[in-house]
């Protein structure tokens, strides 16, 4: 009887046809060679070696394939792999497309999370002119990819003279953050709803876009910011604090159930081979001890044929704010809610850089860059940050 | 002079070259006006029907001096550049770009047996088994 049914097995494998549908692989990938130096030796951003030349921090490969299931499904899976997570392969998107009319299409699935203008290819090197997107406003979240479902529409306008793009996005993310002196810590983005609208002429373009999530984080709050605040709590009851003080100023301070949002706008221009481009984002915890993040970087660009130079400069901020402590009335507990802001708003930066791109080959692209600048931290400091790499698309 | 001969020659060679117009062509069947601009929202993912509501299939050429001539005169991008704008919508899951064939004589076979293609081949290419909707 087995032996019957693995006959019937094998000729049932025979006879399925080869395809049952077109498939489409695409992938793009980069090798960079890339040293970063700081005056204070600290490393100056993620995934640099500080002092050394390091071929993987941002080199990087990935291949997608697209099926093609006619009457307007498509599936489509994209696996990734970089340097800085030792090459280790992950499904970075796996997600299915259905187009409800010519310019509706929804998908579902594990999806990218278009958190800012340039989010969805920021690791596609060959799709922009830079080594890599400016950090002040292109950080790596943990967040990049999402499971939910997007519409995607797209809309002309005064008789097709301009394009309006949107995205709409619901979905949800759960992973783990890297907290200093404590290591990864569980956070859950729950309920994601995502808003992106671009506008576009011939050689304009102006775009914006938001989103909003209830913040899953009583692991960050117990392992960071509780932790943190203990000593002042102390100090607050002995010097008579209340316990309804202490309960009030410790909700104030935390994020879980909190909403996160994050919010971009900004403007492009490819006129004449100028290019000029501007982004400006701000993101935090509402009501919380995390400050408003505000970035932004310009950059101005000269295509001359094959070539295209462009400078840019940066800046990462998150200046005081105190609304938080509203309604916070003991003093001891309001400086330490004050201090502990300070002592995480350890970002800021600001830095500027030059680019050369050299298309020298239909598919593939050279990119040297230097870029410099100033981080508040005192064990980095001025840094510098040296490149040369291709990006290549297949 | 045999010198300004060669000379001469080369130049025509160049102008002749530079004149070399290509040729946007549809099937003998479509009666839409089209112009240059719903050649590159065509061509570029933006528009997926012809005028008359009918849907639209481009056919590209992966090389040659008709698709430079194109990409030129009618898109406004360099290969570098077209590839690049692909990028964004291929790893974003917003497109795909056209389908491409090697010659111009497969362009004419596809686009005279279905009336949905639109495709482009140099000025010498045509046959009267197409239409030509522009040349550039």
């Amino acid at each position: 009887m087995k032996k019957l049914q693995l006959c019937t097995i094998g000729l049932s494998l025979l006879y399925i046809p080869q395809s049952f549908a077109d498939i489409t692989f695409n992938g793009f990938a980069s090798i960079r060679a890339t040293q970063a130096n700081s005056d204070g030796g600290g490393v100056p951003f993620g995934s640099f070696d500080e002092g050394e030349i390091s071929f993987k921090g941002e080199s990087l490969f990935a291949l997608q394939a697209s099926a093609d299931l006619t009457e307007g499904l498509t599936a489509t899976i994209q696996l990734y792999a970089d340097g800085s997570n030792d090459f280790d392969v992950e499904a970075r998107w796996a997600y299915i497309s259905y187009e409800l009319a010519d310019n509706h299409s929804i998908s579902a699935g594990r999806l990218v999370n278009p958190t800012f203008h340039q989010s969805e290819y920021q690791k596609v090197g060959y799709a922009h002119n830079f080594s890599r997107l400016p950090i002040a406003v292109y950080q790596d979240f943990p967040f990049s990819t999402v499971e939910g479902i997007a519409l995607n529409s797209q809309f002309e306008l005064v008789d097709g003279d301009y394009s309006l793009e949107t995205k709409l996005l619901y979905g949800s993310w759960n992973g783990d953050i890297y907290l200093d002196g404590v290591g990864n810590v569980d956070l859950g983005l729950k309920d994601i709803l995502s808003v992106n609208a671009t506008l576009s002429g011939d050689w304009w373009k102006i775009f914006s876009g938001a989103f909003i999530t209830e913040m899953k984080a009583d692991s960050v709050d117990a392992n960071s910011y509780i932790p943190a605040i203990q000593p002042g709590i102390q100090a607050a009851l002995s010097l008579g604090a209340t316990q309804s003080d202490v309960t009030n100023f410790t909700n104030a301070v935390a994020w879980d159930k909190k909403d996160g949002l994050y919010w971009f706008a900004g403007f492009g221009v490819d006129y004449e081979d100028w290019l000029i481009d501007f982004e400006y984002t701000n993101y935090g915890v509402q009501d919380s001890v995390d400050a408003p993040n505000e970035n932004w970087y310009l950059a101005v660009g000269r295509r001359f044929d094959s070539y295209v130079v462009t400078i840019h400069t940066e800046e990462s901020k998150q200046p005081d704010d105190y609304g938080f402590l509203n309604g916070i009335n003991h003093p001891v507990l309001q400086a330490t809610g004050k201090g502990l802001q300070g002592a995480i708003s350890t970002s800021e930066f600001e830095g500027y850089g030059i680019s050369l791109r050299y298309d020298f080959h239909p598919s593939a692209a050279l990119k040297v860059d230097y870029s410099a600048g100033e981080h508040q931290l005192t064990n980095i400091g001025d840094y510098q940050i040296m490149s040369i790499g291709v990006d290549l698309v297949f | 002079m045999r010198y300004v001969n060669s000379i001469i020659l080369l130049a025509l060679s160049l102008i002749a070259l530079n004149v070399q117009a290509v040729t946007v062509i549809v099937h003998p069947s479509n009666a839409n006006a089209l112009d240059k601009k719903s050649f590159q929202k065509i061509f570029l993912g933006k528009s997926k029907k012809f005028p008359d509501g009918s849907q639209v299939v481009p056919i590209d050429l992966t090389g040659g001096d008709a698709r430079s001539k194109f990409l030129d005169s009618v898109i406004g991008k360099s290969e570098s550049q077209l590839k690049a704008y692909w990028s964004k919508l291929i790893f974003t899951g917003k497109g795909q770009a056209p389908r491409s064939v090697d010659t111009e004589a497969e362009v004419v076979k596809l686009v005279s047996q279905n009336p949905n293609l639109i495709g482009y081949i140099s000025d010498g290419a045509v046959d009267d088994t197409v239409k030509v909707a522009a040349k550039f």
